[in-house]
């Protein structure tokens, strides 16, 4: 009796890190606040703006589904790495950080409802001969470590997710280059065409951005390598906010409240496939 | 050190050494290509009528030598206050320079210094100070305890120190965020990171406490004891004053390390220095701006720290001088 006992507290114990049914969803709405977790420093999705607070679309987004559940949205920004290893433990209700929901993330996280998709493509130094992906086998190739764009060009990437076009990855690089973030293979590449880097995989807002800013790079003219979409994710167990979510989201897409927000922050229609 | 009272001429009047320094940064120049470098354009208004690329480097190099070996020799003559003076104030001069090639944007820097300094030095100076209070609690306690005729203690102890001195502190930082909270109680980030580094620093600290206490003579406890003073007595009236002596100066060393160790913490979300360094640059494509705005406002804190420091070794070395 006694060892059942506490074979029933240690399974307690052990199950203390995941939600249970409705468990988060009570907690939002009897606190009126949703907590959200998301990056800082990943324009225009999220970043820390001109008054040193939180802004882009991911923070719209969640502002906007935190109000349509009736509460406020409070930001936390801890490491990436961290929101996708799972097991929130309550820390915060909810990611809207631009996830991939891809077949491993899955297995620790839910993904209630894709969001919008973002286009990836192949960016190269301004005097690059380059002028399609067949011209880029045997380059030197520079992604960000722990995105999709790791996992495409090594030829590991799944999409676990309705509604995305098949791919194929049809680049050989001689070599891939990882870095902590987005910005280390921009930093390189505008070193000159082959100095470090010959190109790297990106998603296309923050080609279009690094070009506004100056940055002598261009994305390559041919179709996106692949649509990534992007989802909001909640700790796995709670059903019932997953399915609430779910309907909010359709109902943002449904209204253009969603069509809207990305027009303001990409200038362009990202949240359909076309 | 000890200073020689043998009177040698200075190395910096031998024409021998004056010139072969002038041979060695020549070549050195030379082998380098500076004449394409931005050094060369620093003096383009001289070398550009040159149109050998050949001839403009060797006009570049021979500038350099030359001032470099004046520079030198000049210095050479002023006492040793104003010799550190000197090449502080130069050594400052070319990292400014060194800065300013990269085409930084000061009002940018400008616009973020305000919130980085009421925002990011603030947490990252209350967070390093009250971690350091901590493991200076744990300090003693381990110290204490390793010295301790106890086997338990002595083997709490030793296991704590080998493994937060073993492992690296970012390990240790991602362990009590995310492991404590499996066992039902979810820390917070600021908290966690306190945690973090207070057992990370208080474990190297309890080395720097132990040689502390055992650096005084065997005689002190013999000569407590025998007037009749319990251990707790001996240890708290008679052993630490005297051995606070040899561990102040490390432990504001500590301080100092800690400062910028807890920059690490940044990776659970803190909105420290190193956090706003890393994300204020990144909407405007800035991010060298705000690293270098980090870099100096770390330094600064590290300047302040180190004049306390000496401040307190002064202090606490009264009975010395």
């Amino acid at each position: 009796m006694k060892r059942l006992a506490f074979a029933a507290a240690l399974a307690g114990l052990l199950a203390a890190g995941t939600a249970h049914a409705g468990e988060v969803l009570n907690r939002i709405t009897q606190s009126k606040t949703m907590t959200v977790a998301t990056a800082a420093n990943w324009p225009p999705q999220s970043f820390v703006g001109p008054d040193n607070t939180l802004q882009g679309f991911d923070v719209d987004v969640a502002k906007e589904i935190a109000k349509r559940l009736g509460a406020e949205a409070k930001f936390v920004t801890p490491e990436w790495g961290i929101i996708t290893a799972g097991r929130w433990s309550g820390r915060w209700d909810i990611s809207v950080g631009s996830m991939t929901p891809t077949t491993e993330r899955t297995r620790i996280l839910d993904f209630p409802a894709v969001y919008y998709y973002t286009p990836y493509v192949f960016a190269v130094h301004q005097s690059s001969p380059a002028a399609s992906r067949a011209d880029l086998n045997g380059k030197v190739i520079g992604v960000e470590a722990g995105t999709t764009t790791e996992d495409y060009i090594n030829g590991r990437l799944k999409i676990d997710a309705v509604g995305v076009p098949p791919f194929t990855v049809d680049v050989k690089p001689k070599e891939v280059r990882t870095y902590g973030d987005s910005m280390g293979p921009l930093d390189d590449l505008r070193l000159g065409n082959g100095t470090r880097l010959d190109a790297t995989v990106s998603a296309l807002p923050t080609i279009t951005g690094a070009v506004k800013r100056g940055y002598p790079v261009k994305a390559l003219a041919d179709k996106p390598a692949y649509y990534e979409p992007l989802a909001i994710a909640i700790d796995k167990g709670d059903a019932d906010f997953g399915s609430r979510l779910t309907a909010i989201v359709d109902q943002m897409k449904a209204d253009g409240t969603l069509k809207t927000l990305s027009q303001k922050w990409y200038g362009d229609d990202l949240t359909t496939l076309r | 050190m000890y200073q020689d009272n043998v009177i040698r001429p200075r190395m910096t009047d031998s024409p021998a050494f004056l010139g072969g320094t002038a041979a060695v940064v020549f070549a050195a120049a030379c082998l380098s290509g500076a004449g394409q470098s931005g050094l060369g354009g620093l003096l383009a208004p001289v070398v550009n009528s040159l149109s050998a690329p050949a001839l403009r480097t060797v006009a570049v190099a021979l500038t350099l030598a030359l001032a470099f070996t004046a520079n030198i020799h000049l210095i050479g003559k002023l006492p040793l206050r104003g010799q550190v003076i000197a090449v502080w104030t130069e050594l400052l001069l070319l990292f400014l320079v060194f800065f300013d090639s990269f085409d930084l944007s000061y009002s940018f820097i400008g616009t973020k210094v305000g919130f980085m300094i009421t925002q990011g030095v603030l947490t990252t100076v209350y967070v390093s100070a009250i971690s350091i209070a901590f493991a200076f609690v744990f300090a003693l306690l381990g110290s204490t305890a390793k010295l301790s005729g106890n086997g338990f203690a002595v083997a709490v102890a030793s296991f704590y120190t080998s493994f937060f001195r073993g492992v690296p502190l970012l390990i240790q930082i991602y362990l009590i965020y995310l492991g404590i909270p499996q066992l039902g109680y979810v820390v917070d980030a600021i908290p966690a990171g306190v945690m973090a580094l207070s057992l990370c620093y208080g474990a190297y600290m309890t080395e720097i406490f132990r040689a502390g206490i055992m650096s005084i003579p065997k005689g002190q406890w013999e000569a407590s004891r025998a007037l009749g003073l319990t251990p707790w007595h001996t240890l708290s009236r008679i052993i630490l004053p005297q051995s606070m002596r040899l561990i102040i100066p490390p432990t504001g060393n500590q301080f100092i390390a800690m400062l910028k160790d807890s920059s690490l913490v940044s990776v659970i979300g803190v909105w420290e220095l190193m956090f706003l360094a890393r994300t204020q640059g990144r909407a405007e494509f800035r991010h060298l701006e705000m690293l270098i705005t980090a870099a100096v406002l770390y330094w600064a804190l590290s300047f302040v720290l180190e004049r306390v420091q000496a401040h307190l070794e002064k202090r606490f070395n009264r009975a010395h001088r």
